[in-house]
């Protein structure tokens, strides 16, 4: 069985998403790479200019992906990957770090394509956001990370319905809730500034392996205790539930009938009968 | 004076915020900063949205946990800070060669202490702002004013809103009747279980409010024509590349800093233009227009005063806006101070919301 397309990428589309995805990049790693005179200049202002930034380009980038490709019955299962994702969020809003909202956008992107899978990461964010009334700053670096986890889902090579696809997509959500980690964090590290632990503090100017050595040491005393559970919890999900997810998503593509072709040939069209006319206007 | 009641635009407390946010991100003086907190949480009181839990003790917390958590940190780790004021030691825990850089334990000394605090300080201000903003007015209420072109990404948010606490109210049911089956509903597998009765109702639900969509003509809200798209896509990709362009050149500075900023600022005109050229729609009335009054134009004013005089303090370097970490009470510049002071007026001059007098 193939894989549906409900959005189906066009190359403008993924241009766009090609380009976000390397300012998205930019806006994560500048540490690494940006000059000391810059840092020591800019390096409080920095991680607002990427968040006013990234909010509007990840905006473009969900106009240009659906744009003329939502009808109705998209929105609709759009909805329901993004009230799953808020509802998530809502449960897990007092244990930190345990969300299994990326389950639901990985088996999103899985079923429904990359297009509908960083679309939906996105929204389910959104949602997620806007339910627990906690938009700020980091949304649109959530954003930007979820979406990505749900396009990459629909990008894995596995065949759709395969016995590998289940240990594939778990492993998939693993990786993803660790490396969604590391990459989230990285957005107020710099802000920390002269202020981190020392030795695991953002140094301007400092040569690359330096700053990524006490990148890495910080991630391991502050954030993987919360990364790790959450790719834990989110493949063992995608084990024991997954197959029938995928079964429960790909049912409802097929009765949206998202594939079926329309042709309209008003020559084939049959005439009514006239018994039909006299019931119809009977009635 | 009398004002009507009724809720003030969102757009014009989401900017209020904004604006005190942008002046408490330029200082580190702890009393400027604690009036930017006191700001918030005055306007909220006098003036929140009635019909939404209120989300400011929430951020307020999170603020006093950051701050706990950074001075705890600092005392166990330190920072980059040395100071000479030492108050009191911690056992020192030898560690192996390869993280030679890390210490834990050591002498506490007040300064980085202060620089800790001062700088959480700042963080907790900003997401008191970010707090304020979400208690003055809900950002859902903000979905109405997205771009036409993303109206139906819009749409999606709206149903996933409506239908998140149902899911929850269907995961309750499904889960009381596993319980009367004699299940306890605990661990990884039963919740497994619930998700697919769960998210098959919700299907259910949604597709059929699809179909009811469909049949009363929601398709034909939004126009595009294919040439009109071209053009916004067109639009988008140039403007996505002016912003690549343009951030290169501000992170580099050895291709020409000059260049970055201009050609970031016509990237991101682009890119918004594309958002405005996309799509158009019908012509349509609204149910309960908000309207935009000179109390919201003045609460605006009112935050960008303090973001202006805040950035001018910080780019001219007025005593006290990044005050040293010394025991002595650091100055408070008076008209910062009064700058902030004055962003605390919309708790007085805008229409109470409408249903909170009982």
């Amino acid at each position: 069985m193939s894989t549906r397309r409900v959005i189906p990428l066009r190359w403008p589309s993924v241009a766009a998403v090609c380009l976000v995805g390397v300012v998205g990049l930019l806006a994560f790693t500048w540490p690494f790479f940006v000059s000391a005179d810059f840092a020591t200049a800019h390096g409080n202002d920095a991680p607002w200019l990427f968040a006013v930034l990234l909010g509007l380009l990840s905006l473009v980038c969900l106009a240009e992906i659906t744009a003329g490709h939502l009808d109705a019955k998209a929105i609709a299962v759009l909805g329901v990957a993004a009230a799953a994702g808020g509802a998530m969020r809502l449960l897990s809003a007092g244990t930190a770090g345990l969300e299994p909202m990326f389950f639901v956008v990985i088996v999103a992107g899985r079923v429904l394509g990359p297009g509908v899978g960083f679309v939906s990461g996105s929204l389910a964010v959104t949602t997620g956001a806007l339910l627990t009334g906690g938009v700020g700053p980091w949304l649109p670096f959530q954003m930007i990370s979820a979406g990505a986890v749900g396009l990459g889902a629909g990008l894995l090579p596995v065949t759709a319905g395969s016995r590998a696809e289940r240990w594939a997509v778990a492993g998939y959500a693993l990786v993803s809730g660790l490396l969604f980690g590391l990459f989230m964090n990285l957005w107020f590290w710099p802000f920390l500034g002269p202020n981190a632990p020392t030795g695991m503090g953002f140094v301007p100017g400092a040569p690359l392996a330096t700053n990524l050595a006490h990148y890495g040491l910080f991630y391991l005393a502050t954030s993987l205790g919360w990364d790790l559970p959450r790719g834990v919890l989110n493949a063992a999900l995608v084990v024991v539930a997954g197959p029938a997810l995928l079964r429960v998503f790909r049912r409802a593509a097929r009765r949206a009938a998202f594939g079926a072709p329309v042709d309209f040939d008003p020559h084939s069209v049959v005439p009514p009968s006239p018994s039909a006319t006299a019931h119809g206007a009977s009635r | 004076m009398h004002l009507r009641e009724r809720l003030q635009h969102p757009a014009a407390w989401w900017l209020w915020g904004l604006g005190l946010a942008t002046a408490a991100s330029r200082t580190t003086n702890p009393v400027l900063l604690l009036l930017v907190i006191g700001v918030c949480a005055l306007v909220v009181t006098e003036r929140r949205d009635p019909a939404i839990p209120n989300p400011l003790p929430a951020f307020l917390v999170l603020g006093a946990g950051i701050i706990v958590f950074r001075l705890v940190m600092t005392a166990i780790l330190g920072n980059g800070i040395h100071g000479d004021t030492v108050l009191f030691t911690l056992p020192t825990l030898p560690l192996p060669e390869w993280a030679s850089g890390v210490r834990i334990g050591g002498p506490v000394t007040l300064e980085s202490l202060l620089f800790a605090l001062y700088d959480a300080l700042r963080l907790a201000a900003i997401l008191a702002c970010v707090g304020a903003a979400n208690a003055l007015a809900s950002p859902r209420r903000l979905l109405r004013y997205l771009p036409v072109t993303l109206y139906d990404v819009g749409t999606a948010v709206v149903v996933g809103l409506t239908f998140a606490p149902q899911l929850l109210a269907d995961a309750r049911t499904v889960r009381a009747a596993r319980s009367l089956r004699g299940r306890d509903g605990r661990g990884i597998r039963e919740t497994a279980r619930l998700a697919v009765p769960v998210l098959e109702t919700a299907f259910e639900r949604s597709l059929g409010l699809a179909a009811s969509m469909e049949s009363r003509g929601y398709g034909r809200a939004v126009h595009t024509s294919p040439r009109g798209r071209r053009f916004a896509s067109a639009l988008a990709l140039i403007g996505l590349l002016g912003v690549l362009g343009g951030l290169y050149g501000l992170l580099d500075s050895s291709v020409g800093g000059a260049l970055g900023l201009p050609l970031l600022a016509l990237g991101v005109l682009l890119a918004t233009a594309s958002l405005a050229v996309g799509a158009r729609r019908d012509g349509r009335t609204g149910h309960r227009r908000e309207r935009w009054e000179w109390t919201e134009t003045l609460t605006v004013a009112t935050g960008a005063l303090a973001a202006t005089v805040l950035v001018i303090a910080s780019v001219q370097a007025w005593p006290g806006i990044v005050p040293a970490q010394s025991a002595q009470p650091p100055p408070v510049p008076l008209p910062a101070a009064l700058a902030v002071l004055v962003a605390g007026a919309p708790a007085f001059f805008t229409p109470i919301p409408r249903g909170a007098r009982r």
